[in-house]
């Protein structure tokens, strides 16, 4: 190939780094900053060092918060991966008409602002009168459970909310991801065995594997950003007991409603290179695993 | 046995095991949904019945009363919720398609590392970085501005990853008959635009959904209530008091669906084909 005019080459990559620089890598280099000033509304406060950082190691509200978010995404990603591949198998036994039909009725709450998504929950799904204790929890023989104000559910709220959200999309990933995998590998394996579950277990999960992986990586990033469907729900705070306490509910109060903006900035910044680590981790075993099968395959 | 099928669907003898549990699912997904619609007409003593679906009447008051601006200026919150969703994602599309046509078919110096810098958006996103976010828009003096919500969003790390896919589809001999012909790299970008239709659509609509659906940025960049989003708008009139007519609530999240859904039904299809060609490669 001919050289490469730098003029174009900046034309084309300019504006979105410029955007990238102003509105993520500044902010960032800012938050680091911030950390390090005491907490003031207006103006310059004073230079504290690690202060801020030394405070959240013994502020419990922020481990809570982590732990919380933790959970949140853990048992999301638990549910929403297992049934995703269930229902994507489930899709494929359909008639294509109706596959789509259902497949847009299961995209829907994706579709919908989390906001709305949270009121509606709030209105249908908890409470005494709700669809989940009506329909599920009382014909199981369980007392109704007051999913909004007892702690110990809370965070099982949240994550019923978060696969609402999330099933019908992952489940369109996946199937997409189910269509894509050659037909020869399943005839390949006719051979070998007629097993159902041996054709899922080597054909299908591995050609699965980077949506998976996408999909994995989409869920925990958005559990660290979950605020909306927190926000409505427990009315900006962490409910009963902190027990939904989210990390960036927590960011928020404390920016906004107690004008702690150095701390604030802290808790980000602290947070930011544990979910780098693990989600980069996480990409590079993708990586290692794909080339192996890659490596194996050829 | 093929013409049957087309005329029938599966034949009767076959009932596809997968309905007996997307039936189910089914249901409880579309249900809350089908009930929202309904309620935009209950008066509220009914509406905290979630189980009785259809309401007594039809009464349309509480919907006019949203549309005429009784709690906050209706047509003018959805503008401006339209306006910044659009504007969003249609800079997202540009900013992001050319980035990932630089990526695909151009070799550099530092590609990997900004590629790298790309997907450390996509890990780290911005609602965690939202206090000094807030505080440089400030600085810039973008606050209380839309651009102070629609910039942020347009770096995103995301279309980068799903454009540079695209692009590899695209065989190299466009780009070299483009090159032998004297186009510039720029010139050959827009001539390879118009094969990523599909590509750019589904990017678009994506993003759409995600800047229509985003409540923290607007919430802080935003200056209150003289400025809101349709889903701040409802998420801050919930439990404001208990005389207020929910169904006025439900009709304005009914309308909050509107937009996404259309664009969703308009462009299924081609999202579809695309999704899947981007996971084949």
């Amino acid at each position: 190939m001919k050289q490469l005019r730098y003029r174009s080459l900046i034309g084309l990559l300019g504006p979105f780094f410029l955007c990238f620089v102003l509105f993520w890598l500044v902010p960032l280099i800012g938050g680091v900053r911030l950390s390090f000033y005491a907490n003031t509304l207006v103006g310059e406060g004073s230079f504290v060092g690690f202060d801020h950082y030394r405070a959240l190691l013994d502020d419990a509200r922020y481990f809570k918060a982590i732990r919380n978010t933790s959970i949140y995404a853990l048992g999301s990603l638990l549910c929403i991966l297992p049934l995703s591949l269930v229902l994507a198998h489930a899709l494929q036994s359909l008639a294509s008409r109706w596959r789509s039909v259902i497949q847009f009725v299961l995209l829907v709450p994706g579709l919908t602002p989390p906001a709305v998504l949270a009121l509606l929950f709030l209105l249908v799904f908890h409470g005494r009168a709700g669809l989940l204790n009506q329909w599920f929890v009382m014909p199981l023989g369980g007392q109704p459970i007051n999913w909004l104000k007892d702690p110990d559910v809370i965070l099982a709220a949240l994550v019923l909310q978060c696969i609402w959200r999330w099933l019908g999309f992952i489940t369109f990933f996946v199937h997409s991801g189910m269509q894509a995998i050659p037909s020869m590998y399943y005839e390949a394996l006719q051979i070998e065995s007629r097993h159902a579950w041996h054709r899922f277990w080597w054909v299908t999960l591995p050609g699965l594997r980077h949506v998976l992986l996408f999909c994995l990586i989409y869920l925990i990033v958005d559990a660290f950003a979950l605020f909306s469907g927190a926000y409505v729900l427990l009315g900006g705070s962490g409910g009963t007991a902190d027990a939904g306490l989210m990390l960036v509910s927590y960011l928020y109060q404390s920016a906004l409603t107690f004008g702690r903006f150095g701390s604030a900035a802290a808790m980000g910044i602290a947070i930011a290179p544990c979910l780098l680590g693990i989600l980069g981790l996480m990409a590079w075993f993708g990586r290692k695993y794909s080339q192996q099968t890659g490596g194996s395959k050829a | 046995m093929r013409v049957e099928s087309r005329l029938s669907g599966p034949s009767p003898g076959a009932w596809p095991w997968g309905w007996w549990l997307l039936i189910p699912i089914g249901l409880v997904f579309a249900y809350p949904f089908l009930w929202m619609f309904l309620s935009i007409f209950k008066d509220n003593q009914e509406i905290f019945q979630p189980m009785s679906l259809m309401p007594t009447r039809w009464d349309l008051e509480p919907l006019r009363r949203l549309l005429a601006g009784e709690w906050f200026p209706f047509w003018r919150v959805l503008g401006l919720s339209l306006c910044m969703a659009l504007g969003q994602s249609l800079g997202a599309v540009m900013l992001t398609s050319m980035a990932g046509f630089a990526f695909a078919k151009l070799r550099f110096r530092a590609r990997a590392l900004l590629m790298l810098a790309c997907l450390c958006t996509v890990v780290l996103p911005r609602q965690m970085l939202v206090v000094p976010l807030l505080d440089w828009v400030n600085f810039i003096g973008l606050h209380g501005s839309v651009w102070g919500v629609m910039f942020p969003g347009m770096a995103s790390g995301l279309g980068i990853l799903f454009f540079t896919q695209a692009f590899r589809q695209v065989p190299d001999a466009y780009l070299e008959v483009a090159c032998i012909e004297g186009a510039t790299e720029w010139r050959a970008y827009w001539l390879l635009l118009p094969m990523l239709g599909s590509c750019l659509l589904s990017y678009g609509l994506i993003h759409f959904i995600l800047a229509w659906n985003e409540h923290l940025i607007p919430l802080v960049v935003l200056k209150g209530d003289a400025q809101q989003t349709l889903p701040l708008a409802l998420a801050s009139l919930y439990g404001s008091s208990l005389r207020f007519p929910y169904a006025a609530l439900m009709a304005g999240s009914f309308v909050a669906m509107i937009p996404p859904m259309c664009l969703f039904l308009l462009s299924y299809r081609r999202f579809r084909n695309a999704l899947s060609q981007i996971i084949l490669s």
